[in-house]
């Protein structure tokens, strides 16, 4: 398949139908892909695709003042289900012009989560890896170890209904229709029937951990306002300290200010260096949104974002109780 | 030197809690971190370092310079006891020396005169540190290319190695022998200094090799207009991850918080990541774009830092490296540049 890949990209390149694609190339660490930018054919041969190609690429669209788009007229760009789903927010937002952006599909079987992987051995050092049939052979100084795949995937791989990319201009490889989850929310759930004070008790725990460092919101391809409202100083909107009373806040905004936004690719949990739960309560919010609005972000392109529109048959309890 | 059997630690860390408060490496959620302990059961052993940085101890995230009230300006009061750290690293104890050369160690100011940082010194000058060797480094661990290694003693008051039963402790500084000598009479006939030998090869046999970084600085005094900060910096999306569990950056903001009379001024990490670090009242960044801002990264820690204190300001515990969304490795940057 990577092979079909880079010829796929190898063609796109030489034929100039784009000035750059972004991918991933192997990393420095075990288990760790890191972002390739790829502009010439020579580039193209470092291209790699597997279970270790964690970041949501599309990001790069809308980082640092929109530069990428600024710089070439015509992005190429790799994506599983939750970046394809990126890509069609960032269409439906007025974000991308959907004609300068080159999307090549890849079928994603889930991604590991390095986290989940320390945590089983103990945070002991891995020298050696592989990944065959839908198992994580590890290898230390001490230790080895056979892992299955469904113990060390990212929670919001567990949790995806769309593996596959539903917009793409080309796809490698076959393209699988939407999964049906049963329990998609089953965490959530459990969270919900716990009383509101325990519900605050866990969040308080859990944001208590924060050090501000914003890689969650830095990763995240839903995010990404001109100015960030902790970036407002003049006059300043939130408190910087990392006490829990100023976290909260930041966490809790985000968390609205992606509600509906939110395409469950889990980069914020991975990119957590203190190891927050960031996931359950964007699938709260997600959950809320599909249930009072039946939308779910980035699976329409032609579907306005859920805030531009309004059904007389909606749930408006929230106004008229 | 001291020999203490390793059931003795909790003896020893009750002993010093008596004169001083006592932080080690503990568990600290799913992370490790340096906190405040009480006795030595919290302590965890065997990690080849915390996940955050001891840097908090002497400064801390946030931290109140004053408060403000309708009768004036108050200072927080001094820390009754003084600070003793157990379990730094060569790359930690090494790096809380560079952050008193910044802090602690008479920072000449134009007008020709000397400053020194009241709140880092008060907590700084009166601490007991007691470095750790490290027998098992990371593969992520380049404290080689820094001249320092597994058993570099620089930084300690107190110099611990740890064998399968044993701690064995040497004073360092002159504060180090005091305190040693006043806990544990001296014996150096039980040191087996062939053990501790080969721990110190096995561990520095764990490090990768070194690259040799000597001409970085001038590398970079040339390369300010290079299209290779483009090509380093394309990946980073400017969290501050990596300056956040740096052991070693230091940059801060001073934050002002109140309201009707009553307030408090603070002084918090700042990350030269974020895009409102050297953000002017005018509105003008001189570093208003990724590139820039990993510039200033790179720069301040293999040449500014040279400028002032002629060394690097980076002791290569690799934290930065382990945390990176996006892999954007320092070690791959500082080899690109030398190749430059």
């Amino acid at each position: 398949m990577i092979q079909e890949l880079r010829i796929q990209i190898k063609k796109l390149i030489k034929d100039k139908t784009v000035d750059l694609v972004i991918g991933w190339e192997k990393g420095t660490l075990p288990l760790t892909a890191t972002p390739l930018f790829m502009k010439t054919e020579e580039d193209v041969d470092r291209l790699i695709f597997d279970h270790t190609c964690r970041n949501n690429l599309t990001t790069f669209l809308t980082k640092d003042k929109r530069k990428l788009g600024k710089q070439y007229d015509k992005i190429g760009i790799i994506v599983k289900g939750c970046d394809g789903r990126s890509i069609v927010l960032y269409s439906v937002e007025k974000q991308i012009k959907r004609e300068n952006v080159v999307i090549i599909g890849v079928p994603c079987n889930g991604i590991i989560e390095k986290k989940k992987v320390y945590q089983k051995i103990d945070k002991k050092e891995i020298l050696e890896y592989k990944i065959e049939d839908e198992q994580l052979y590890l290898k230390g100084r001490d230790f080895e170890i056979t892992l299955p795949f469904d113990e060390v995937l990212c929670d919001s791989c567990l949790s995806c209904s769309y593996p596959d990319a539903l917009e793409t201009d080309h796809f490698i490889g076959d393209a699988r229709e939407k999964l049906d989850l049963p329990n998609e929310y089953s965490q959530v759930e459990e969270f919900e029937k716990k009383p509101s004070e325990e519900r605050w008790e866990l969040i308080k725990e859990e944001y208590s951990k924060c050090i501000r460092c914003y890689a969650c919101r830095n990763v995240c391809p839903s995010c990404y306002c001109n100015v960030c409202f902790v970036d407002q100083n003049d006059p300043q909107w939130i408190g910087k300290t990392p006490e829990v009373t100023d976290s909260i806040i930041f966490h809790l905004i985000r968390n609205l200010h992606v509600a509906g936004r939110c395409v469950n690719c889990g980069a914020c949990v991975s990119a957590c260096p203190v190891d927050i739960d960031l996931l359950m309560m964007n699938k709260k919010v997600e959950k809320e949104i599909k249930e009072r609005f039946n939308y779910t972000a980035g699976t329409d392109i032609n579907e306005k974002p859920f805030t531009a529109t309004f059904c007389e048959n909606e749930k408006q309890d929230f106004i008229m109780s | 030197m001291v020999k203490i059997k390793k059931t003795e630690l909790s003896g020893l860390i009750n002993y010093l809690s008596e004169k001083y408060q006592v932080f080690a490496p503990v568990k600290d959620g799913k992370k490790t971190s340096f906190q405040k302990i009480k006795s030595a059961d919290e302590i965890i052993d065997s990690i080849p370092n915390t996940n955050l940085s001891p840097k908090s101890i002497f400064f801390p995230q946030a931290e109140v310079l004053f408060k403000y009230d309708e009768n004036g300006i108050k200072v927080p009061k001094k820390d009754e006891k003084p600070f003793a750290v157990w379990g730094m690293r060569n790359c930690d104890a090494k790096s809380v020396l560079m952050l008193n050369k910044v802090f602690g160690n008479a920072h000449q100011i134009p007008d020709n005169k000397m400053y020194n940082d009241p709140y880092w010194k008060q907590k700084y000058d009166s601490s007991l540190i007691f470095g750790l060797a490290c027998n098992a480094p990371l593969s992520t661990c380049f404290c080689n290319w820094f001249d320092g290694g597994p058993f570099d003693e620089k930084g300690s008051d107190v110099f611990v190695i740890e064998t399968d039963d044993h701690f064995i402790m040497n004073g360092i500084s002159e504060k180090g022998k005091k305190f040693l000598k006043e806990y544990k009479k001296d014996d150096k006939s039980d040191i087996d200094k062939e053990k501790i030998e080969s721990l110190k090869q096995k561990a520095e046999s764990y490090l990768s090799e070194k690259v040799d970084i000597s001409n970085i600085y001038d590398k970079l005094n040339k390369i300010w207009d290079e299209p290779i900060w483009e090509e380093i910096s394309s990946k980073c999306i400017n969290c501050g991850a990596c300056t956040f569990v740096c052991s070693t950056c230091h940059c801060f903001d001073v934050s002002d918080e109140g309201k009707s009379g009553k307030g408090q001024r603070i002084r918090l990490w700042d990350s030269c990541m974020f895009p409102i670090f050297t953000n002017e009242a005018s509105g003008h960044n001189p570093r208003g774009v990724s590139v820039q801002r990993v510039k200033q990264r790179v720069m301040h820690k293999y040449n500014y830092f040279m400028d002032n204190y002629n060394e690097h300001l980076c002791t290569g515990c690799g934290r930065c490296v382990l945390v990176c969304p996006v892999n954007l490795d320092i070690r791959e940057i500082l080899k690109k540049i030398i190749k430059v």
